[in-house]
C-alpha cells in the first residue's frame, strides 16, 4: 500500500505539469491584461501601464513566461500577485482553511441527508414515496446557487432574524450554516440519487436475494450486504464530485463574502491577475488529486478484497 | 414649597440637559460599512491603490497634503496648516501641522512627504499616482530614470516644505487623491510585514485586521491630529460585491449604511421608513456612448463622420423616460459632458431634446434614411453597460439604426476601448472634479489610446481649453472658457450624452454624518461620522 | 403493450420526467405561437415592471417586456444551450471513449490522462476561463459548456467498451472482417446507449444551471436574447421588490432541471437489465 501511494503521488507530477500548461495558455490568451484593470474607473496613464507590463513580465513572449513560471514553481514559488504585490502562497494560505471548512461542512450536510434519503428511496423503488423523495432531493439541485443563497439569506436573516446574512464572523459556526447549506444542497441531491442507484443495483444482486431467501431480516440484509457495497460506489462519486464542489465555492463565496479561494479566483480572473489565478487552480487541483487518492486508499479499508497493484 | 420648586428646577434642568445631549455627538461604537466594488480588496498601500475599491478604505487610514472637502465640494488643505504660493504660481510653500502622527507614534515631517513622493515616482514601483505628481518639477525625470529624486521638492525645515511646479497649476486637485497620501518609510521598508496588508498611515483610523475577501477592521487612532475625533471606535469594511446580498444585509441591520442600485433605490424611495434616510449626490461621472468616426459601413461610408448622424442619435433617445422608468430616477439626465457638481457646469446649457422627428430628418439629410447596423460594446451593467443599450434598441430602430449589444468583461472592453476596436462603446467617464483635466482628454493632443475614446479633434475646442488653463487669476473668466469648450463639445456630439450618476447611500436612523461626496460617493470620510446609542453596534 | 403500461405504472419518475421534458420542448418549438408578445421588440418602457395582470400574465421586466413571452422564448435558448452543449459533450466523450477503449495503448493513456485532467479542473472555472477568452454570447456558451463536461461520458464509454470488446458478438464481427470503425459504431455503441443517455439527461440539466451561474458572474448569454439563467441573474437585485421578474424564469429552470433529472433516473431504472428483471 505504501508503494502504491508513492507511485500515485509520483503520477501527480505529469498531471500537474499538463494542467499548468493548459491553464497558463488559456489565461494568457484572454483579451485584455492586468495593466488595463489596474486603474479602476480612472484608467492609468499609458507610461504607467507600460511600466507595469514590464514589471509583471507581460511584455515577454509567452513561452519565456511559461518557462519562468515553471522554474519558480519547481522551487515552490507560486509567484507574486500583480495587484496585492504579495506572495501568492501567502494569499492562498490564509484562504485555504475557510474554503476547506465550507466544502467539508457542505459535504457533511450532503452525506447526512443525501445517503439516508437515497437508501429510503431505493427500498421503496418505483412507488410514490420514491418519487416524492427524489423530487425533494432533486429540487435542491434544480435551483441556481446564487438564487438559493439569496432566498436562504432573506428567510433566515431578515425574516426569522436567526442567522447572520453574510461574512466569515471570525469563523463562528453560525456564519457557516447558510453558505454551506447553499453549497451542500445540490450535492445532497446528487448523493441521494447516486445512493439510490447503487442500492437498487445491489438489491438485485444474487447474494442479496439469496440472503433474503434464507430468511434473514430485511434490516440485517440491508446493513450487512447492501450498505458496504454501496459505500464503495458512493466513495467513487463523492471523490469525483468533491472537485466540482470546491469549484462551486466560486459562486457561494462571492455571494456570502466568504474569505476563501473561490472568491479570490473569480476576482483574479476578471482582473487578469494571472499568478493568483494559477495559484488558486493549482491548489484546487492538488486538493482534488489528493482526495481521490484518499478515496482509492479507503476502498481497501472498506472492502479488504480490493488489492493495490 | 421649596421642595416642589427644587423638583421643578431639577426637572427643567434635566429637560434642557437631555435636549442638548439629544443633538450632541455620541462617541464610541462600531460602524459596519462596505467595500462594494468586487469581492476583493487588493492592497491598502495608498500609493499602490489605483482602484476605487482600495481607495475607499485607504481614505480613512491615510492622509495627504490635501483632502476632498465634501461640504465645499472642493479640495482643502489637510496635514498642512497653511500654504503660500509665489507670484508666478510656480512655487508652493507648505507649513505642516505639528501634531500629525503616524499610527506607529512617530511624527510626520517634511522628509516623509519627500520620501513618499519620490516613492510614487520611482519607476520600479509603476504606481498610477505617478501621473498625478507630474505637475511637480522634475517628477517626470525620476519616472523616466533620468534622476533619482524629484528636483522640485525641497525641505526647508522639519515642518516646512517647498514644492516647485512644472507649470503654473494649483496642485490641490492632484494632491487630494488618496493615492498621494503620505506613508512612513520605516513601515514601508519593513519587509517582515508587507505594507499593502499592514498599512500604517496618519489618518483617523488605524489598521487592525483584514480577513482577505471578507472584511477589514479599523480602529480609532487616539493621537489623530483633530482633537476628539474620530467619534467611532471601530470602522468595519465588509467586502461585498453582490448588491442583492448587500440589500439583505442592510435590511437585516448588519450594515449601518449601504450604497443603492437603481432597483433598490426605487424600492427604498417608496418605503415610508427607508425613504427618510437616503442621501443623494450627482456623481462626477458621465455615462455616454462614444462613437467611432472610423466605423465604416459595407458600402464604404462612415456614418459617424457626419455630425448630423451623431446629433440624430442624441435626439432619437428619450433619456428622461429611460432614467425615470428603467433607472428608477437613479440618474440625472446629461445635457453635456460636465456633471452638475463639477465647476464649469452650465445650468443654462440645454442638452439634446428628445425629438424623433428631428432625428429622422437629420438622418435623411445626412443620407442615412435607411439607417445602418451598429454594434455597441460595453460591460454587463444596467447603468453604463449593455443593460442600458438594450433599452435604447427600440428608440434607435425608429431612425433605422439597428443596434446589437456586445457584452464584454472589463479587461476585454478596456482593451478594445484603447485600441479603437469598436463601432460605438458605452461607458462611464469621470467628468470632475477638475473640469480642465477631464475635458483635456478630448484635446487633440490626447490620442485614443490615452483617454480620448471618441478621438475628438477640434481646434476651437483646443483653444478654449488652453485659454482656460492659462487663465490663473480670474476664476470666472477661466470657468467661462470651460463652459465654452463644454458647449462646443456638446454641439459637436462626439458622444451620446446619457446621464450623470446619482449615487445614493441609505443609512439607518442611528447614523449621522454621511456626506455627499461628488467625485465618488463611496469615498466617505468617517472622521465625523457617529452613531446613536440605539445602534446595535453602539458602545 | 399491456406489459409496457404495467411497467410504466411503476415508473412514476420516468412518466413525470418525460411529461415535463416534452412540455418544455413543445414550448420551445412552438414559442412564436404561444408567446403573446415578442420577447425583445415589444418592449415599452411605459409599461415597465408591471406586476402580473390579465394583460401580462407574468408581469413585465424593467425594460417593459412581457415576462411570459420571455420565459417562453427563453425555453428555446436554455434548452438549446443544454441540448447542444451536451450533444457536443456526448460526441467528444463517445468518440474519445470508444477509440481509447478499442485501440488501447498510448492513445488510451493519452485520452485517460486528458480525462483525468478535465475531471480535476472544476467545470465552473474551466467554463469561466473559456467564456472570458471567447467573450459572452450564446454561441460561446455552447462551446464553453460543450468542452467542459465530456469526461464522464468518455470514462463510461471506455469502460463499457473494455467490457464488451471481448464478448462473443464483437469477436464474431471481427471474424467476419468488419472494419474497426464499423465494429465500434455498429456493434459496441448500441449496447452502451443506455448509460450514455442517462448521463446526457443530467448533463443537459447541468448545462442549464451552469449557464445561470455564468450569467451570475456576468459571462452568460448576450442581451437582449432571453435565457432563463440570464433573466434570473439580472433580476436578483429585485428579488424582494419586484419578485415576479425573477420568480418565473426561476420556476422554469427548476421545473426543467427537475424533469430532466427524473427522466434520467427513470431511464436508468428502465434501461437497466438488472432492475427490469425484478418486475
Amino acid at each position: 500500500m505504501f508503494a502504491y501511494t508513492v507511485r500515485r503521488l509520483l503520477q501527480f507530477i505529469p498531471t500537474i505539469v499538463a494542467i499548468t500548461l493548459i491553464i497558463f495558455l488559456l489565461l494568457n490568451v484572454l483579451p485584455g491584461n492586468a495593466a488595463l484593470m489596474a486603474g479602476g474607473k480612472n484608467r492609468l496613464p499609458d507610461d504607467v501601464m507600460e511600466k507595469l507590463k514590464e514589471r509583471w513580465g507581460l511584455n515577454k513572449p509567452i513561452h519565456v513566461r511559461y518557462l519562468l513560471y515553471m522554474k519558480d514553481l519547481a522551487q515552490g514559488d507560486l509567484g507574486t500577485s500583480f495587484f496585492a504585490r504579495e506572495k501568492v502562497s501567502q494569499m492562498l494560505a490564509s484562504r485555504l482553511w475557510p474554503t476547506l471548512k465550507l466544502a467539508c461542512t457542505a459535504l457533511l450536510i450532503a452525506c447526512l441527508l443525501g445517503i439516508p434519503l437515497g437508501f429510503y428511496s431505493a427500498l421503496r423503488q418505483g412507488t410514490w414515496v420514491d418519487t416524492v423523495t427524489m423530487v425533494g432531493a432533486v429540487s435542491g439541485v434544480s435551483m441556481p446557487q446564487f438564487w438559493l443563497g439569496l432566498l436562504l439569506m432573506f428567510l433566515f436573516s431578515v425574516q426569522f432574524k436567526l442567522l447572520p446574512t453574510f461574512g466569515y464572523g471570525e469563523g463562528a459556526a453560525v456564519n457557516l450554516i447558510l453558505p454551506s447549506l447553499t453549497l451542500g444542497v445540490g450535492y445532497m441531491a446528487l448523493l441521494a440519487r447516486t445512493t439510490r442507484a447503487a442500492v437498487v443495483e445491489i438489491l438485485t444482486q444474487d447474494y442479496v436475494r439469496t440472503a433474503r431467501a434464507k430468511g434473514l431480516t430485511k434490516i440485517w440484509v440491508n446493513r450487512k450486504h447492501v450498505f458496504r457495497n454501496t459505500l464503495v460506489l458512493l466513495l467513487t462519486s463523492a471523490g469525483l464530485q468533491f472537485g466540482s464542489l470546491i469549484g462551486e465555492t466560486v459562486v457561494v463565496e462571492t455571494l456570502f463574502s466568504w474569505p476563501g479561494i473561490g472568491s479570490l479566483l473569480v476576482n483574479s480572473i476578471f482582473y487578469r491577475d494571472t499568478p493568483v489565478t494559477q495559484g488558486c487552480i493549482l491548489v484546487i487541483i492538488i486538493g482534488f488529486l489528493v482526495i481521490n487518492l484518499v478515496v482509492d486508499l479507503l476502498y481497501g479499508v472498506i472492502d479488504p478484497r480490493i488489492k493495490y497493484q | 414649597m421649596k421642595k416642589a420648586l427644587f423638583v421643578l428646577l431639577a426637572v427643567s434642568f434635566l429637560c434642557v440637559f437631555s435636549a442638548t445631549t439629544l443633538y450632541a455627538v455620541e462617541k464610541g461604537g462600531a460602524f459596519n460599512w462596505i467595500a462594494p466594488y468586487g469581492s476583493s480588496v487588493s492592497s491598502l498601500d495608498p500609493n499602490a491603490s489605483d482602484d476605487e475599491q482600495n481607495e475607499l478604505v485607504c481614505i480613512n487610514i491615510h492622509r495627504g497634503l490635501y483632502k476632498w472637502d465634501a461640504s465645499q465640494n472642493a479640495p482643502k488643505l489637510e496635514i498642512a496648516e497653511s500654504v503660500s504660493s509665489s507670484a508666478d504660481g510656480l512655487i508652493y510653500t507648505y507649513k505642516l501641522k505639528n501634531n500629525v502622527k503616524f499610527h506607529n507614534g512617530r511624527q510626520l515631517t517634511a522628509d516623509d512627504v519627500i520620501y513618499t513622493y519620490n516613492r510614487i515616482m520611482n519607476p520600479e514601483n509603476a504606481f498610477g499616482a505617478s501621473g498625478l505628481l507630474k505637475v511637480i518639477k522634475g517628477a517626470d525625470d525620476v519616472f523616466n530614470g533620468k534622476a533619482d529624486t524629484i528636483a522640485g521638492l525641497r525641505k526647508i525645515d522639519d515642518l516646512t516644505l517647498e514644492i516647485t511646479m512644472e507649470r503654473s497649476v494649483d496642485p490641490a486637485y492632484a494632491l487630494f487623491q488618496v493615492n498621494t497620501a503620505i506613508v512612513p518609510r520605516e513601515a514601508v521598508e519593513d519587509t517582515t510585514t508587507p505594507f499593502g496588508s499592514n498599512p500604517v498611515g496618519c489618518g483617523p483610523f488605524k489598521f487592525v485586521k483584514w480577513v482577505k475577501g471578507s472584511e477589514i477592521v479599523l480602529e480609532k487612532f487616539d493621537e489623530f491630529y483633530e482633537a476628539g475625533k474620530p467619534y467611532l471606535d471601530t470602522l468595519v469594511y465588509k467586502i461585498m460585491g453582490d448588491s442583492a446580498a448587500r440589500d439583505i444585509a442592510f435590511r437585516a441591520k448588519e450594515l449601518d449604511a449601504n450604497i443603492l442600485y437603481s432597483s433598490q433605490y426605487a424600492a427604498y424611495s417608496v418605503d415610508p421608513e427607508l425613504s427618510k434616510r437616503l442621501i443623494e449626490v450627482a456623481e462626477m461621472y458621465t455615462r455616454m456612448i462614444a462613437f467611432n468616426r472610423d466605423y465604416t459601413l459595407a458600402d464604404g461610408r462612415k456614418p459617424f463622420e457626419d455630425k448630423r448622424v451623431r446629433q440624430a442619435f442624441n435626439h432619437a433617445i428619450d433619456s428622461d423616460l429611460i432614467i425615470k422608468k428603467f433607472q428608477k430616477n437613479k440618474a440625472y439626465p446629461a445635457s453635456s459632458f460636465l456633471a452638475p457638481t463639477t465647476p464649469g457646469f452650465d445650468p443654462d446649457l440645454k442638452g439634446y431634446e428628445y425629438n424623433p422627428t428631428l432625428a429622422k430628418k437629420l438622418m435623411e439629410e445626412a443620407g442615412y434614411a435607411d439607417g445602418f447596423p451598429l454594434e455597441i460594446v460595453g460591460t454587463e451593467s444596467d447603468s453604463y453597460g449593455t443593460g442600458a443599450v438594450e433599452v435604447i434598441i427600440p428608440f434607435l430602430k425608429k431612425i433605422g439604426i439597428m443596434v446589437k449589444p456586445v457584452t464584454l468583461e472589463g479587461a476585454a472592453k478596456y482593451e478594445r476601448q484603447k485600441n479603437g476596436n469598436f463601432q460605438a462603446i458605452i461607458g462611464s467617464l469621470p467628468s470632475g472634479p477638475d473640469p480642465i483635466q477631464q475635458l483635456w482628454r478630448f484635446h487633440s493632443s490626447t490620442d485614443r489610446a490615452s483617454r480620448n475614446t471618441p478621438a475628438f479633434n477640434n481646434q476651437q475646442f483646443d483653444q478654449y481649453l488652453e485659454a482656460a488653463a492659462a487663465e490663473r487669476t480670474d476664476m470666472d473668466k477661466r470657468l467661462d472658457y470651460v463652459k465654452k469648450a463644454n458647449a462646443l463639445f456638446m454641439e459637436e456630439a462626439p458622444l451620446w450624452f446619457f446621464n450623470y450618476n446619482k449615487a445614493i447611500i441609505a443609512y439607518h436612523p442611528w447614523v449621522h454624518g454621511i456626506q455627499k461626496v461628488g467625485p465618488e460617493m463611496m469615498f466617505q470620510d468617517f472622521t465625523e461620522v457617529w452613531v446613536e446609542s440605539s445602534s446595535p453596534r453602539a458602545k | 403493450m399491456k406489459d409496457l403500461l404495467k411497467k410504466l405504472k411503476r415508473r412514476t419518475n420516468l412518466v413525470f420526467g418525460t411529461c415535463i421534458v416534452v412540455m418544455m420542448t413543445a414550448t420551445a418549438i412552438f414559442a412564436p405561437f404561444l408567446a403573446p408578445y415578442h420577447p425583445v421588440d415589444d418592449a415599452d418602457l411605459l409599461y415597465s415592471e408591471e406586476p402580473p395582470s390579465r394583460e401580462f400574465l407574468f408581469g413585465t421586466d424593467s425594460q417593459g417586456r412581457d415576462i411570459l413571452s420571455r420565459v417562453i422564448y427563453g425555453a428555446r435558448i436554455s434548452l438549446s444551450v443544454g441540448l447542444l452543449s451536451q450533444l457536443m459533450n456526448s460526441i467528444i466523450g463517445i468518440v474519445l471513449g470508444l477509440t481509447a477503449g478499442y485501440f488501447g495503448k498510448w492513445w488510451d493513456d493519452l485520452v485517460m490522462g486528458l480525462t483525468n485532467i478535465m475531471l480535476s479542473i472544476p467545470a465552473v472555472i474551466f467554463a469561466l476561463a473559456i467564456m472570458a477568452l471567447l467573450g459572452p454570447g450564446l454561441m460561446n456558451v455552447f462551446i464553453a459548456l460543450g468542452l467542459t463536461n465530456w469526461s464522464y461520458t468518455c470514462r463510461i464509454t471506455r469502460s463499457q467498451v473494455l467490457f464488451t470488446r471481448d464478448l462473443n458478438y464483437v469477436k464474431a464481427a471481427q471474424a467476419l472482417g468488419y472494419g474497426k470503425i464499423r465494429i465500434m459504431f455498429t456493434q459496441i455503441l448500441p449496447n452502451i446507449v443506455g448509460p450514455i443517455l442517462v448521463i446526457a439527461t443530467l448533463g443537459i440539466a447541468g448545462a442549464i444551471l451552469m449557464e445561470a451561474a455564468l450569467s451570475f458572474l456576468g459571462l452568460g448569454t448576450q442581451p437582449p436574447t432571453p435565457s432563463w439563467g440570464g433573466m434570473l441573474a439580472k433580476a436578483r437585485e429585485q428579488i424582494f421588490t419586484t419578485p415576479w421578474i425573477s420568480i418565473f424564469p426561476g420556476l422554469a429552470i427548476f421545473t426543467t432541471v427537475l424533469g430532466l433529472n427524473l427522466l434520467g433516473d427513470g431511464l436508468r431504472d428502465f434501461l437497466d437489465p438488472h432492475t427490469a428483471k425484478k418486475i
